[in-house]
């Protein structure tokens, strides 16, 4: 009566489950650069802002830190429109995956910019560099080698974050799985192969980030 | 880590084909441990939902109450979701499940179903500004129909509706809370349910069409793949619940009303 595994079963939706794979990574990349792009802005804020502002983006960020994503897309999905905004699946967890990833990234970012030692921009100064001059050459390589491995783990994070998508009605990796092991029964099989999925998508990723962070900031790190 | 030792991990976390899944119990392991444990899951009410105890109840676990009765062993209810039902049968955590276990030949490749213990009826959950009046009215462009992942109406509406739109979400509450909300335009599904989950839309003025020309499914007790000795003790013991009038009257009592379609019963499996 022991169970047999049966992965010729589930060979026929390779296809459709690589298609949830590709959602999947696009939807990390999408919510990644909107969350990057917000974190950035609130560091500066919460470095160089004015105190009102100041107050609003830690309030955002203690918020967002604070609870769960899972609630924070439903309130999007489900609560928005009874005060009259309907958001469709795709744009709720998009929302609200890089609204979430901006509150983290905020704090990333801030860390980034708190790492530069103020001798080095004063030492620029000193040697006539202009302002654009100081950023381009000391504080974003500076800030880049120390951010980006933080900056790379966080979008690792946000591939598989991806997977609270099925619940609202998103087809992706997780969702298409789902619907395959409804209709076979044959879940260990569905889920190991979507597992396979997730650790390719990672994996790809975290290449790309090596040989990015490699190249770009010289950091010497390890995929395996 | 070099790659032939990552690949040595991978497998064993897995575990793709590294472990036998456990086998499960007999009727006579189960009666010698004198314990039944039957899967349901809460999340469809009335047929098993949390009750103001904060206890699970419903129409499947009074009627697993019945048939724990009848073998003379205590009843153990274990908390399954929709995925999860089959790997719960597998791994040895329960003896059987229910949780709507609608029977498909598909499914019955892998787990074994009892004769019916109900059957399933299905129609259109739409509000009376919609126009639908049978199943062909779905087949369009501008209809956008709201589905739980995972139910058996899903590969129908592909490949019978296939220019309806399909949005899938988790469970029937938020199928019913978009519906409400008029994320979509109508929802094809069981309609059994759908006077007793309705209730808490007052305000929607909601119309449900039934649809005969779709057919009707049943739903049993699932068993491990091989469970023969579970399995035809179970049948027998449906059959005995049915003459009775038991199951109906379980199921008019959760249910509200009386089930569409009777389950022809017969002495026979």
């Amino acid at each position: 009566m022991a169970y047999t595994l049966q992965y010729g079963q589930v060979t026929p939706y390779l296809g459709y489950l690589a298609g949830g794979a590709w959602l999947a990574l696009q939807l990390a990349a999408i919510a990644f650069v909107i969350g990057w792009a917000i974190g950035l802005v609130c560091a500066s804020v919460l470095e160089y802002g004015p105190r009102p502002l100041r107050w609003s983006v830690k309030a955002y960020v203690v918020f967002f830190l604070n609870t769960p994503l899972l609630v924070q897309i439903f309130f999007l999905y489900f609560a928005l429109p009874d005060w009259g905004i309907v958001l469709g699946s795709y744009q709720a967890v998009l929302l609200g995956m890089a609204i979430n990833a901006g509150a983290y990234l905020t704090e990333i970012q801030r860390a980034g910019f708190r790492s530069i030692r103020k001798a080095e921009v004063e030492a620029a100064e000193t040697l006539g560099f202009s302002r654009v001059q100081i950023i381009c050459y000391v504080v974003l390589p500076h800030i880049g080698k120390v951010l980006f491995p933080p900056l790379s783990n966080q979008y690792i994070i946000l591939t598989m974050t991806t997977s609270i998508a099925a619940i609202f009605g998103v087809e992706e990796l997780t969702g298409r799985t789902y619907n395959i092991n409804a209709q076979t029964f044959r879940s260990f099989e569905i889920f190991s192969i979507a597992a396979l999925y997730y650790i390719a998508l990672t994996l790809v990723a975290s290449v790309a980030l090596y040989a990015v962070g490699r190249y770009f900031f010289r950091i010497k790190g390890r995929v395996f | 880590m070099t790659m032939s030792r990552f690949a040595c991990l991978l497998a064993a976390c897995l575990g793709l084909g590294a472990t036998a899944p456990a086998s499960a119990r007999s009727l006579d392991d189960i009666l010698k441990a004198g314990e039944l444990r039957v899967g349901v899951n809460p999340t469809l009410p009335p047929r098993a939902l949390f009750n103001e105890k904060n206890e699970i109840d419903g129409f499947e676990p009074e009627l697993a109450k019945a048939v724990a009765d009848k073998l003379g062993v205590k009843l153990t209810l274990v908390q399954v979701g929709s995925p999860d039902r089959i790997p719960f049968v597998v791994a040895d955590k329960v003896d059987v499940v229910m949780g709507a276990m609608s029977r498909t030949s598909e499914r019955a490749k892998v787990i074994d179903f009892t004769a019916p213990i109900h059957s399933e009826n299905y129609g259109i959950v739409t509000t009376d500004a919609k126009p639908f009046a049978k199943l062909a009215d779905l087949n369009s462009e501008s209809v956008t129909l709201i589905q739980v992942r995972g139910t058996t109406a899903i590969p129908f509406i592909q490949k019978n509706l296939p220019k309806a739109k399909l949005v899938l979400l988790d469970n029937y509450n938020d199928r019913d809370r978009a519906l409400a909300q008029g994320r979509g335009d109508a929802s094809f599904d069981g309609i059994d349910a759908v006077a007793y989950r309705l209730k808490i839309f007052p305000a929607i003025k909601w119309k449900v069409v039934a649809t005969p020309e779709y057919g009707v499914s049943y739903s049993s007790f699932g068993v491990a793949k091989g469970n023969y000795s579970l399995r035809d003790w179970l049948n027998i013991a449906l059959y005995e619940l049915h003459t009775a009038g038991t199951v109906e009257a379980i199921w008019e009592k959760w249910f509200l009303k009386p089930m569409d379609t009777k389950v022809p019963v017969t002495p026979y499996f």
